[in-house]
């Protein structure tokens, strides 16, 4: 008996264009639940702040019209725009990078088997499950020099003579802030990196070790480049993540005149809050937008963290 | 067999139009109007309070319904903004006075259009007037505020200090003995971070005879303002006040005043509640705000009703609900709830009777109030907020200069 399949005429394209049409088709109901939430909370937004940077907005929220590029013209016309510049870049490469490399360690650490494990771990996941807003609140309380604790605890020891504002000074508010950042960045990193060190194969430890291997050997050799999927992954959500962190700064350094402690996105926020420019706001955030992105493909192109192995 | 054929029919035609007519006072003109409601916070109280008046409300009016929307202060002019500008308003909205301001963009209804000529006769004239727009009042107010100097008699003892100060020269004198005792006690909380900047300042500025310029243009960068900018700058390179009085917010310095920690601190009506509450055993005082030459002067502050036009249709329903919110037991009880003076006369009558109000109430004809009936005020507000903390490091004027450019940008 001849088999039908192979009796039929092979697809032609356009045969073959319909098939994929048609299933594209019966897909659909099953894909429109995720495509109306993903143009509902992604789409939709992102283009109405395209939209509102381009408009001239009242101070009251009424519409006025086009704008034209005025909006632009009023972010770059900031005075402190170069100084909340610099502080993004030190916030997004500093913040991340202390968090990766920690999170190297102590995932390298939480990799080991010892007794307690399970306990260590689950202590380190906790500062991510917090809300960080809430974790902030803590620092911003244990910092201040009436009733901190952590100032409290500084003069107590001899540290300090007398309490410092930790978050009443630009510098010392941001770089305070930056350590809270890393303390919320660490844990979701080191999961991914401790995923990462799961997949090395223990036959290519042993045969690292049989090759006459020193142990940074196995490390930078072997361990090292085989994490860097995991390490891509981790890198470039805490890019993302790091750079669009508002409640951090926020809750710690808003308080603070002027600008010298803010990062693009907190003066997003100071413009919409405090000058009331929801059009200005938007432009910066477009900008923002923009930034992130080319962060994000710079990253790619020149790391190729994706590179096979 | 007719008579009962006819018989149903009858019943059945008076069914329908009983029917027809429950249908129409469901979904008709006089059915049910919703109501959006939009309040900020004061503090614990607020919400419960604005719960159980439209609870007790909706019983009276049922075909009105009331949402309730309570919002932080914090919040309130971001939410709004974007309500507004996404065409959502809500019908009746209190804020402070950036709310009448909202007349000028002709989104309101007149203060006469929102509450019945009664409950209008019953406002103190000056509060309405104090928020007109061009001779048009857009607002009801609410509730009214002024500052005072709240001071720590035993720390006052400690230092040998026997009378509150009346001038700024006696307040830095009184303040540098207080935190000269040590021990983390400061003399004078100063919070110049970007919870309420603007308040203490303006206190600062009009006790030098400063005002922030009027309905059509905000001035900030005066002689006046830079005296009190100076002075207040001075306070601080003295060690008069507590450390970094630029970042420190008005809440938390205000407990520790109340903790016993502070010599001296501006402060309103409410925290005479929050000291009672949370450390009765503190010794304290009020006296008049300090001011450069002993003069009587301070910040008034009122809040306000406003109603938002939208497609105008809701106005009876405003009013009722207006009308009854200024009812003499409701409207007493908001105030005795929040600690602020009434706005009413009705109400003004059972506040002079509470002492710790008296200082409060004495300060209200020396009492100026924001110009914020100028839409430019707001940006002023704003830029106060997170600027004019820098005088710690930066000479007054130049600070005062940075706030004009904004404001004259935000235009």
């Amino acid at each position: 008996m001849i088999d039908p399949t192979v009796a039929t005429a092979p697809p032609t394209k356009a045969r073959r264009r319909k098939v994929t049409r048609e299933s594209t088709l019966q897909a659909l109901p099953w894909l429109a639940p995720a495509l109306l939430l993903i143009g509902g909370v992604v789409v939709y937004p992102a283009g109405y702040m395209f939209y509102t940077s381009f408009r001239d907005i009242s101070r009251f929220g009424t519409d006025l019209g086009w704008a034209g590029w005025d909006n632009y013209g009023k972010v770059f016309a900031l005075g402190h725009l170069p100084r909340v510049f610099l502080n993004t870049g030190v916030w997004v490469v500093g913040v991340v990078l202390v968090s990766v490399l920690v999170s190297l360690v102590l995932a390298q650490f939480l990799n080991k088997t010892f007794p307690g494990r399970t306990v260590v771990r689950l202590a380190v996941i906790v500062p991510w499950a917090a809300s960080v807003v809430m974790t902030s609140t803590i620092f911003v309380y244990g910092l201040d020099p009436f009733y901190g604790v952590i100032n409290q605890f500084l003069v107590d020891t001899g540290v300090m003579a007398q309490p410092y504002g930790f978050l009443k000074n630009p510098v010392s508010g941001f770089l305070s802030s930056a350590a809270v950042a890393v303390f919320v960045s660490v844990p979701f990193t080191t999961f991914v990196i401790l995923a990462g060190l799961q997949t090395v194969p223990g036959d290519v430890l042993e045969a690292a070790q049989i090759d006459g291997a020193t142990k940074p050997q196995t490390y930078w050799r072997v361990v090292f480049p085989m994490l860097r999927p995991a390490l891509a992954v981790a890198a470039l959500i805490n890019v993302i993540n790091v750079f669009n962190s508002l409640p951090i700064l926020r809750t710690m350094t808003g308080a603070i005149p002027g600008y010298d402690a803010d990062t693009t996105t907190t003066l997003t926020f100071k413009i919409i809050q405090g000058d009331r420019q929801i059009d200005t706001a938007s432009a910066l955030s477009v900008i923002n937008f923009l930034v992130v992105l080319i962060v994000i493909a710079f990253y790619l192109r020149i790391v190729r963290p994706m590179r096979e192995v | 067999m007719r008579r009962v054929i006819k018989a149903a029919a009858i019943a059945t035609a008076a069914t329908l139009g009983l029917v027809a007519c429950g249908g129409g006072s469901d979904s008709g003109a006089g059915g049910n109007t919703e109501l959006e409601l939009m309040v900020p916070s004061y503090g614990d109280k607020t919400k419960p309070y604005w719960e159980d008046l439209v609870k007790a409300f909706e019983a009276k009016n049922p075909t009105i319904k009331v949402k309730l929307e309570v919002q932080s202060w914090d919040d309130i002019y971001k939410v709004l903004d974007t309500k507004i500008q996404g065409q959502k308003a809500p019908d009746i909205l209190e804020l402070d006075s950036a709310g009448p301001a909202y007349g000028k963009e002709g989104l309101l209804f007149k203060a006469d259009e929102i509450v019945s000529p009664g409950t209008l006769a019953d406002v103190v004239p000056a509060f309405v007037e104090s928020a007109a727009i061009d001779g048009t009042a857009y607002g009801v107010p609410t509730v009214a505020s002024t500052r005072a100097l709240f001071y720590n008699k035993e720390l006052f003892t400690k230092a040998g200090i026997a009378a509150p100060p009346k001038t700024w020269d006696e307040l830095l004198d009184s303040a540098k003995k207080i935190s000269a005792l040590g021990g983390g006690v400061s003399g004078y909380g100063m919070p110049l971070g970007n919870e309420e900047a603007q308040g203490e300042t303006s206190i600062w500025a009009y006790g030098a005879g400063a005002s922030w310029g009027d309905g059509s243009k905000i001035t900030v960068n005066t002689p006046e303002a830079t005296e009190a900018l100076t002075f207040m700058k001075k306070m601080i390179d003295e060690k008069a006040t507590q450390a970094d009085p630029g970042a420190t917010n008005r809440t938390p310095l205000i407990n520790v005043f109340i903790q016993g920690k502070i010599g001296m601190i501006t402060g309103l009506p409410p925290v005479v509640g929050q000291i009672k509450e949370k450390n009765p055993s503190l010794q304290w005082a009020i006296a008049p705000s300090p001011t450069k030459d002993g003069k009587p002067a301070t910040l008034g502050v009122a809040d306000y009703f406003v109603g938002f036009k939208k497609d105008g249709k809701k106005q009876e329903a405003i009013r009722k609900f207006l009308d009854f919110f200024y009812e003499k037991d409701n409207y007493v009880k908001f105030n005795d709830n929040e600690g602020f003076i009434p706005a009413t006369k009705s109400g003004g009558e059972a506040a002079a009777a509470k002492p710790e109000l008296k200082e409060f109430i004495a300060a209200l004809p020396g009492a100026k109030f924001y110009p914020s009936t100028n839409p430019a005020w707001s940006t002023a507000s704003g830029a106060f907020k997170q600027l004019v903390g820098q005088i710690q490091t930066k000479p007054a004027a130049d600070v005062l200069k940075e706030i004009q450019a904004k404001v004259d940008a935000g235009g």
